[in-house]
């Protein structure tokens, strides 16, 4: 609903935490969350839906946070990067990451760490075809594929 | 499953699915290095910015904006290939609401230079464009909104010159001249033994042309960063790869003493090379300095990015090759252009390096080269991963394939016949004293054959190919260069170890290099380590993080600068215990005898008293080696580089022979590091440098077109995703440097030089056509199988063939 002819009052939840923020209606959700909220974690790179850094979950989907606009998350439940640690404790994707050696730069690993989590609750098991499905979206440059695979493989193990 | 269906596979659990990566085979050193590691070096340690960077607290340059930014700069480019500059007008954009001012070239306070070797390039034009993308003026206002509606509401009236498009325009006798001394850059020639001589006394002569693309670094992490000046000090904090040289440049371009200028270099999600020119610092840096006090921001979009930075070259390679009936190489005639665009950027070392690698690990007697620069009015190319020494790569394999079809030999027979071994030398005469290209060619094959997959059955329409790649790189600067590196290490009376170097990390894994080898000397557990680095206020100058150099030159700094400080920590538990400090030993965080075992003292106690008894703890090292240019008439040098690094690859494809689309099915890669110092980081590297080659092998190209890039964006720049890339299977070689810190040499680079040509190699293994032009997309493939179809004949693009190219027999 828009409060006058420039702004919107936007309300939705960010990491479980209560939000209500004006916003421009052409203001993207990706822009939201770093520039008005500083949750910088999630990044920006192509800005037009192909690479997959921006990746966010909203209602338990992973969506490109570039590719959305703030009325469009009216009422929605967005988890970012920022939500997965419980206080000191790494969430499993994050520890697999880690171990795996799977964030060389760094730069696609929250991106790719929120598109595996949506697709690991979604599907705790996913075949191949299910996998390709879930992670093609997110490109990484620097550290190839493969250890971002055994992180996440290894994560499906002790997924809960 | 279907019902009926037999050849429908029953979707595989994730537990199967390619792509894994398979644990690195650590193969044992040959020669074994006096000082066996004890401690971190060797163990794949956590990395040290690992938990920020999944946290998602790592800070890159456009993550300082939030809460700091005051005001927005944004810069207004060039949409001209080649244009004289009438006017720029400047009043719509300053009656914009939000815009604080617009600068041009004329408020620029220093030399408005810019320019790793040359300083020929404007930081905002003056009068002339060369490139659409070089910067015009800049923009300053309140916020990104207003910025980016300031920028385009500034108006620049250009006269058009006629554009520069490609090499054949470029030497064209009435081209326009785009720089004071014509259009060629600069070059490089190799002179060794009598190549035609050599050449007509062959059995075999072989010629090729070979075309490599243009390449996008591609870093994630756009450019970005902020920057203040507070009246005395200019501070960026502005992703780079080498804060030293970046202030250095900055400051002269502002027409700032060197001192007033800090750099901080901030998280930084990759580089390849692509930060080695300065992108975005001096905008800044003016900007701020019209602003005192205020906190300016700037960010790239990818566009801007694509379209004003610096590119991979493009190289035609006119390559003749000739032989003895039996394989044995005798001469190698080549001639290179390449596509400078409008700048010198790194252009003159990476024409260096395509010389002194134009024949790779290859042992042939009599070679000529001769190596062009030529400008044009596309983007500046510079320095990208491999720079030179992977566009030779793609032509002297693709030469052993035709040779090998020419005179029926096995591939890998004839590699090995003229492979280099330890004690010979390489093409600019160097001799090499541990030479592992055939080890690293058996190691490849072994694993290759070893295991075997049990490959998919092919569609009628699909052909299976195998392909073989060798190559060497001589790391580091080299060539004369005045190359060093500095580091310091520091006990803290906290007990924690620190390691400062000016050295960026870009995710290469630097900061566990140093932190490993520092850890290593004094005998402390890893996690009391903390490396400092990047910050040109509190580090001293190591180098760019590039040219593979980092591992052996920061990493021996470090080692020199801790085993000094290791003396220190000695002196002080001898005169604790008191032994001599020979018998005494560093580890585990304590001081422990070597005959006495029960002797032992903690780093902390150790800390304490050396601080009582006026000991520094602290110590600084630098490792400065000599190199010898090479001799301008000849190319020849007895140490152009410090050492160099061997690897192979080994591909498998399958071609779709009515698409031409290829698929990567198998992928074996070996590389000689010397000492894997932290080896899930080196299979890391090789990884992901194996995928970045895959890419340009296959799909990566910047398309220009009369000067306009077609592609300034990830939806037509085509990279590499989960599913291109399979298994990359990683065989690590320790044969150990005598000159390296713990042995080490480095891995950055070779990896993506071998990847290219393997995949190569397996498509013409696959369709019976050798490729000769990058990318292999599609439609390349299809001209290959076709060529009677393509729409203009390969041969009759090729106008500058040197007349070698002709004499194939």
């Amino acid at each position: 609903m828009a409060t006058d002819s420039t702004t919107w009052q936007l309300r939705c939840t960010v990491n479980g935490r209560p939000i209500e923020a004006e916003v421009e209606p052409d203001e993207t959700l990706l822009f939201f969350l770093r520039d008005k909220l500083g949750l910088t974690g999630t990044k920006g790179s192509c800005l037009e839906g192909e690479c997959g850094s921006c990746t966010v979950i909203v209602d338990g989907r992973a969506l490109n946070s570039c590719l959305v606009l703030c009325p469009q998350m009216q009422g929605r439940r967005i988890e970012t990067i920022e939500g997965l640690a419980n206080g000191d404790k790494l969430h499993v994707l994050q520890d697999k990451f880690l171990a795996s050696g799977a964030a060389q730069c760094g730069y696609c690993t929250p991106g790719l760490i929120m598109a595996a989590k949506a697709l690991l609750d979604q599907n705790p098991n996913p075949t191949e075809q299910e996998f390709f499905e879930g992670m093609e979206g997110n490109i990484c440059r620097c550290t190839g594929y493969a250890a971002i695979c055994e992180a996440i493989r290894s994560a499906v193990q002790q997924w809960k | 499953m279907r019902n009926g269906d037999s050849t429908h596979q029953e979707p595989q659990a994730i537990k199967a699915s390619p792509p894994l990566r398979t644990e690195p085979l650590v193969e044992p050193s040959s020669t074994p290095y006096k000082e066996l590691p004890k401690g971190p070096v060797g163990r794949s340690e956590r990395r040290i910015d690992g938990p920020e960077k999944v946290l998602g607290t790592a800070l890159y340059g456009a993550d300082l904006f939030f809460g700091k930014a005051d005001y927005f700069a944004q810069v207004v480019r060039s949409e001209k290939a080649h244009a004289l500059i009438r006017s720029i007008e400047t009043g719509d954009a300053l009656r914009m609401p939000g815009v604080v001012a617009v600068y041009t070239a004329k408020d620029m306070p220093g030399t408005n230079r810019q320019g790793l070797i040359h300083r020929d390039h404007p930081v905002l034009a003056e009068d002339r464009v060369l490139y659409r993308g070089d910067g015009v003026a800049i923009v300053v206002a309140e916020s990104e909104r207003a910025v980016r509606r300031g920028r385009d509401a500034v108006k620049v009236l250009y006269e058009e010159l006629p554009v520069v498009a490609d090499f054949d325009d470029a030497l064209a006798e009435d081209a326009p001249r785009l720089h004071p001394d014509g259009n060629i850059m600069g070059g490089k020639r190799i002179r060794k033994g009598d190549a035609d001589a050599a050449l007509s006394a062959s059995d075999v002569i072989v010629s090729e042309t070979f075309v490599t693309q243009t390449v996008d670094h591609a870093f994630l992490d756009i450019e970005a960063g902020i920057a203040c000046w507070d009246g005395h000090l200019l501070t960026l904090h502005v992703s780079g790869q080498w804060a030293h040289e970046e202030r250095r440049l900055t400051a002269l371009a502002l027409g700032l003493p060197m001192e007033a200028v800090r750099i901080i270099t901030p998280a930084t999600g990759g580089a390849f090379g692509g930060r080695e020119d300065l992108s975005m610092q001096v905008y800044l840096g003016m900007v701020a300095l019209k602003h005192p006090g205020k906190t300016i921001a700037m960010r790239y979009s990818r566009e801007e990015s694509m379209r004003a930075r610096h590119k991979r070259h493009a190289m035609r390679i006119h390559y003749t090759i000739g032989a003895m009936r039996d394989g044995t190489l005798t001469a190698a005639k080549i001639t290179v252009y390449s596509n400078e665009g409008a700048y010198a950027s790194t252009g003159p070392a990476v024409l260096r390096k395509a010389a002194s690698h134009a024949t790779g690990p290859l042992r042939i007697p009599n070679v000529y080269v001769d190596v062009y620069g030529v400008y044009t009015n596309n983007n500046p190319t510079g320095a990208m991963r491999g720079f030179g020494a992977c566009q030779m790569a793609i032509a002297y394999n693709g030469m052993m394939d035709r040779l090998a079809e020419r005179l029926g030999m096995d591939r890998a027979d004839l590699w090995k016949q003229n492979l280099i071994h330890s004690g010979d030398a390489v093409t600019t005469g160097q001799i090499i004293p541990i030479a592992t290209a055939v080890e690293c060619l058996d190691a490849a094959l072994r694993q290759y054959r070893a295991k075997k997959q049990h490959d998919r059955p092919l569609a009628p329409h699909e052909r299976r190919g195998w392909g073989i790649s060798v190559i060497c790189f001589g790391l580091g600067y080299g060539d004369g260069f005045p190359d060093a590196s500095r580091a310091t290490v520091r006990l803290t009376p906290a007990g924690r170890l620190e390691v400062y170097t000016g050295g960026v990390e870009y995710g290469q894994g630097l900061l566990n290099m140093a932190g490993q080898v520092a850890a290593e000397e004094l005998g402390m557990p890893f996690s009391l380590v903390d490396v400092i680095w990047a910050d040109t206020g509190r580090t001293q100058e190591s180098g760019s993080s590039s040219a593979t150099r980092q591992t052996y030159f920061t990493g021996n700094a470090v080692k020199i600068a801790a085993s000094e400080l290791r003396e220190q920590v000695l002196d002080i538990a001898s005169k604790l215990l008191p032994v001599h400090p020979h018998e005494l030993d560093l580890h585990d965080g304590k001081a422990v005898g070597r005959f006495n075992p029960s002797l032992v003292v903690p780093m902390a106690k150790l800390i304490e008293e050396g601080r009582k008894r006026g000991y520094s703890l602290e110590a600084s090292g630098i490792f400065k080696p000599r190199t010898v240019c090479e001799d301008f008439d000849t190319g020849q040098s007895p140490r152009s580089f410090i050492t160099y690094l061997f690897g192979s690859h080994i591909a498998q494809v399958v071609v779709d022979m009515e698409t031409g689309e290829v698929r990567v099915e198998r992928y074996v890669a070996c590389h000689d590091v010397g000492k894997a110092i932290n080896p899930q980081s080196v299979a890391g590297q090789m990884i992901g440098g194996a995928t970045q080659g895959i890419g340009m092998a296959l799909m990566e190209e910047v398309v220009m077109d009369g000067g306009v890039m077609r592609n300034a964006n990830f939806t037509d720049y085509i990279l590499p995703t989960f599913r291109d890339v399979p298994t990359i299977e990683t065989i690590i070689l320790e044969n150990d440097d005598p000159g390296g810190p713990f042995g080490a040499r480095g891995i950055g680079e070779p990896p993506l030089i071998a990847a290219t040509p393997a995949v190569l190699s397996a498509i013409g293994n696959a369709i019976g056509v050798a490729p000769h032009t990058t990318p292999c997309n599609p439609q390349r493939v299809w001209e290959l199988l076709y060529p009677d179809d393509a729409q203009t004949p390969y041969a009759a693009r090729l106008t500058t063939a040197p007349p070698h190219a002709l004499l194939s027999k």
